[in-house]
């Protein structure tokens, strides 16, 4: 039962509001860089529209589904109210004021320095204090998440948490730790500059301080999807769990090895040495242990509602899968695109391979085919199994979602595809226009004009999903049966004390963060010929 | 069918744990394998990003040292090596037109004057951040003759569309033939 | 120590120990290879030897060029001024306008009485400090030439200059109607020919260190920079930043610009 379910529903609605203006600019981003549309003549607006983007997918949408939804289980899964309410409310607000002070600055044109920032590039300093306030507003919900686990802990001594909560502040403390990358850049490099206190920045130390956020901030994003597909969709699919443990190790790898491995964003820089390159690439591949355990654990979770529905057979058990459930139709089209996306990770995240794609079109198909596809997705079905509960009214518009998740499967797939392929052939990112007429560049018109497409089914997917939510709420009242999230087949009685709490995992992530990033950040603090001129961006 | 799963509860566990650590250590000895290749190529082709860490004031480029103007394009070593020496800056590579020789060791040097910038060459895996304060320095070798696009692919302002640049790979002789009349090529107009 | 309550990290809990040592070997392995295994395959002397090999892997700066044939001199003077955003700050920065304004009675044949010129020279009422400093310093030192202004400059020390750049700079610029719409080459540029548009760092968009504002300027003056960069007669844009523009400009394209900025004057 949620009791704060204004709070949570809050959170969703601003998250899908910011997504739906978002998506806008992303698909009319996508339209007049292509073939369709000719050059366009402020292509600065196309820079300032990337900005906003980005800052709005990559900082405010996910932050805000991870807080809306920890709340939501905290409630759920400890069966307590959530303690901190009025400081929930005080970050909700936060983000609020950071998300509009970051915005406006940007649609003026005084901020095109895009979400990654970019220094020596400066841009309005009201830009760096929105995102740091999100940032901190999110801070907040990171510490109410530790503290509401530990007062249930203190009230249930030696009972196993419950796993959605292991798993929620196991992405709590992931973000909290994650975040403080570029929270340093942008307090100790980027503010003084921006507010006139220097006129010199070291942008190498300053890429490396953002890829400490850069990379983990995707698991961080990720999470929800991966709660959703261990505590919900086994139980809406009629199945079980197959291994709470895994499930709980799965989580703990993610929080140890999200982490120290950022720098794989910094393959092609000159300030970073090849050893800690390497290192890094040896520690990413290891952050795809946790998701190849969640592939067979929820793998054989769903044989297991297929055989308890009566399914046989080897493979035959996939017909008696209930497809025209949106969970499980959610959870396929999520694997599908994770399967596609994690294979492209591979190939970035290798020490040679990545020079091949590295800042090309493929990176931006790779990040949106596993964050905008496996794992919004993901977002969606969260929504539609909570609605209800927050809403108390039926969701009946069963065929209008599944008719939602097709699109978006489809157009992510038609949208991304073409873009790893122009990728190869060497296309650049971030781009205002194209010459699709010049002899090396023409054979890239078609998939673009694709993407392009592709982009256009998922506005009508996003279009629709909001139209779904909307109708909710004036739908019937029912009383839905209580919430409750996934059982495992072997419920934990007692676990083992790293598994019942993150100490250890945190620890770890800590320590690794020192191994892996604090030789490269004292030593580029200690090069002061590497202090270079800041360029000021905006209009004057 | 739910009661099979209550029936040998302990067994039932343990099997599945040990098919789980089956899995587990089969996606360990997948990725042991990935790094293995990273291991093996990066010992038999040598192969490194570019990882040479230099600094440099950016805004004295143009005064002296090896960035000076005149100093920039392909350069013919003592060795028959080439070093190749560029600048990118808001929004374009100088040399704008980069020549060099096929089937020759290429050890390029570059740099940026004002913000960060990125370089690849089309068709090759040449691909660099450039950034204001650092050198990057990376060696390559080009297989065969042709032309390449080089674009800068890090956003660099509002004229980073533009920033285009274009590489002739051309045969050792005819390179050979050019590096008479002058001590640092480009194919700029 | 309590040895009934299991302690979390401790050497007895075995989830302790077989992570912590399991990373800790992956580290220890992953930095073996990265530092001294994988550097051995290179050919640079930088990366011979073991503590050379780790201190290179490591990331400490070093001189990579080693053995290279001497830098070329340049063959003609460029522009030795240095471009950052405080050039023009500094202790005597205060009280410039009124000095600049006294030297700038030399100026007003051609420059008019107050910055805006009636003949085919630039205005300067409005232009940017640095903008202005930087082709002064360039006069004087011979990367830029002009018949006219070298002899202008010739006895100016470098704070006079500051000062006259500092009073252009604070004069109102000349009352611009509204501008008409940019053609192509300045709005889009020609991104295959490598040619920004002109407004990515001369315009409303945004604006380059350095680099001029031109709205208003006689047609006449922009035509003759632009063929001049064009021809490399002029060269003291540093690393060749406008010559690489001018030069791939086809000479309608260089009359479309002009045309643009003096707004048909």
């Amino acid at each position: 039962m949620i009791s704060n379910k204004r709070l949570v529903l809050a959170h969703f609605w601003l998250a899908f509001a910011v997504f739906g203006l978002a998506i806008l600019l992303g698909e009319w981003q996508m339209f007049i860089r292509s073939p369709l549309h000719g050059w366009l003549h402020n292509p600065d607006l196309y820079y300032r529209s990337v900005t906003a983007h980005g800052t709005v997918m990559g900082y405010v949408f996910p932050t805000l589904i991870a807080m809306g939804f920890g709340y939501a289980i905290t409630e759920l899964s400890l069966g307590q109210a959530l303690i901190g309410r009025r400081w929930a409310w005080a970050g909700y607000v936060m983000i609020i004021v950071g998300s509009v002070a970051a915005v406006v600055p940007v649609a003026l044109g005084l901020d095109s320095v895009l979400y990654t920032f970019y220094p020596p590039m400066i841009g309005n300093a009201f830009y760096y204090i929105g995102v740091v306030l999100v940032v901190l507003g999110s801070w907040i919900w990171v510490a109410l998440m530790g503290i509401n686990l530990q007062a249930w802990k203190r009230a249930h001594p030696g009972v196993a948490v419950p796993l959605p909560m292991f798993a929620n502040v196991a992405a709590a403390y992931l973000w909290g730790w994650t975040a403080v990358g570029a929270a340093l850049e942008l307090l100790f490099q980027i503010l003084p500059v921006a507010l006139g206190f220097s006129n010199t920045i070291n942008a190498g130390l300053a890429r490396v301080l953002f890829s400490w956020t850069l990379h983990a901030i995707v698991y961080f994003w990720l999470m929800p999807a991966y709660i959703a597909f261990y505590t919900i969709v086994p139980r809406a699919i009629g199945g079980r769990l197959y291994s709470d443990t895994m499930a709980r190790i799965s989580f703990a790898l993610f929080l140890v090895f999200s982490m120290p491995i950022g720098i794989h964003h910094l393959f092609a820089d000159p300030q970073v040495g090849s050893g800690f390159k390497f290192i890094h690439s040896v520690f990413t591949a290891m952050v795809t242990v946790p998701t190849l355990l969640t592939v067979f654990t929820i793998g054989a979770s769903v044989e297991i509602a297929a055989r308890l529905r009566g399914g046989k057979g080897v493979f035959g058990w996939l017909k008696a899968l209930p497809w025209d459930n949106p969970q499980m139709l959610a959870l396929a089209f999520s694997f599908v695109m994770l399967g596609f996306g994690g294979a492209g990770g591979l190939i970035n995240m290798s020490y040679q391979l990545d020079s091949t794609i590295h800042n090309t079109q493929w990176i931006t198909g790779h990040f949106h085919l596993i964050f905008g596809g496996a794992v919004v997705i993901m977002y969606f079905a969260i929504a539609y199994d909570l609605w209800p509960h927050l809403t108390g009214r039926a969701m009946r518009d069963l065929g209008m979602i599944r008719m939602q998740l097709w699109l978006w499967f489809v157009g992510m797939i038609v949208t991304t595809f073409p873009w790893h392929y122009v990728g190869i052939l060497g296309m650049p990112r971030r781009m205002a226009y194209y010459d699709y007429s010049a002899p090396g560049t023409s054979g890239e018109a078609i998939s673009v004009i694709m993407s392009t497409m592709g982009g256009a089914l998922l506005v009508v997917s996003a279009v629709l999903f909001l139209v779904i939510l909307y109708r909710n709420h004036s739908a019937s009242r029912v009383e839905p049966a209580p919430f409750t999230f996934s059982r495992a087949i072997h419920e934990p009685s007692s676990l083992p004390l790293a598994l019942n709490g993150l100490g250890l995992w945190v620890g770890l992530m800590i320590a690794l963060t020192i191994t892996n990033y604090a030789y490269p950040i004292v030593q580029l603090m200690g090069l002061p010929d590497a202090r270079v001129p800041a360029v000021f961006v905006g209009a004057k | 069918m739910a009661q099979t799963f209550s029936a040998d509860s302990h067994d039932t566990a343990a099997l599945s744990q040990r098919i789980e650590k089956r899995w587990a250590l089969l996606m360990v000895s997948i990725i042991g394998l990935l790094v293995a290749v990273m291991i093996f190529t990066g010992l038999h082709w040598a192969m490194m990003p570019p990882s040479r860490v230099e600094t440099i004031d950016p805004s004295t480029l143009h005064l002296s040292g090896e960035f000076v103007e005149s100093n920039l394009g392909s350069a013919v070593e003592a060795d028959g090596s080439v070093t190749v020496r560029v600048i990118g800056q808001q929004y374009s590579f100088t040399p704008q037109c980069l020549v060099v020789p096929a089937k020759t060791p290429i050890r390029f040097r570059v740099t940026s004057a004002d913000v960060i910038h990125g370089m690849l060459i089309t068709g090759t895996n040449i691909n660099s951040m450039v950034e204001p304060g650092y050198i990057s320095t990376f060696k390559t070798e080009f297989k065969q003759a042709g032309d390449h696009l080089m674009p800068c692919h890090e956003y660099c302002g509002a004229g980073h569309e533009a920033m285009w640049a274009n590489v002739k790979v051309v045969d050792k002789d005819a390179f050979s033939k050019m590096a008479v009349n002058t001590r640092r090529l480009t194919c700029d107009l | 120590m309590n040895a009934d309550r299991p302690r979390l990290i401790s050497l007895r809990n075995p989830w302790f120990t077989a992570s912590a040592g399991a990373l800790s070997l992956l580290f220890v392995f992953s930095a073996w290879v990265g530092f001294v295994w994988l550097p051995s395959a290179q050919d640079d002397a930088l990366f011979k030897g073991l503590l050379n090999a780790i201190c290179s892997a490591a990331g400490a700066p070093r001189a990579w060029l080693g053995e290279a044939s001497p830098p070329v001199p340049p063959k003609a003077p460029v522009s030795s001024v240095v471009l950052t955003p405080g050039m023009l700050e500094g202790a005597s920065a205060g009280g410039s306008i009124g000095r600049g304004a006294t030297l700038a009675l030399r100026c007003t044949m051609c420059h008019g009485a107050r910055g805006v010129s009636a003949a085919n020279t630039p205005n300067l009422a409005g232009q940017y400090a640095p903008s202005i400093y930087k082709e002064l310093r360039d006069f004087q030192s011979g990367a830029r030439t002009s018949a006219i202004m070298v002899p202008m400059l010739a006895g100016l020390g470098d704070q006079d200059l500051r000062d006259l750049s500092a009073y252009y700079a604070a004069l109102p610029r000349d009352s611009a109607p509204e501008m008409y719409p940019a053609p192509d080459i300045v709005a889009t540029g020609s991104p295959m020919r490598n040619i920004a548009p002109c407004e990515s760092c001369h315009g409303a968009m945004a604006t380059k260190l350095g680099a001029p504002w031109l709205a208003l300027q006689p047609r006449e003056y922009l035509k003759s920079q632009l063929e001049a960069f064009a021809g490399g007669s002029r060269h003291n844009d540093i690393s060749a930043q406008m010559r690489n523009i001018a030069r791939n400009m086809t000479p309608d394209e260089i009359n479309a610009a002009a045309s643009y900025y003096t707004q048909n004057r």
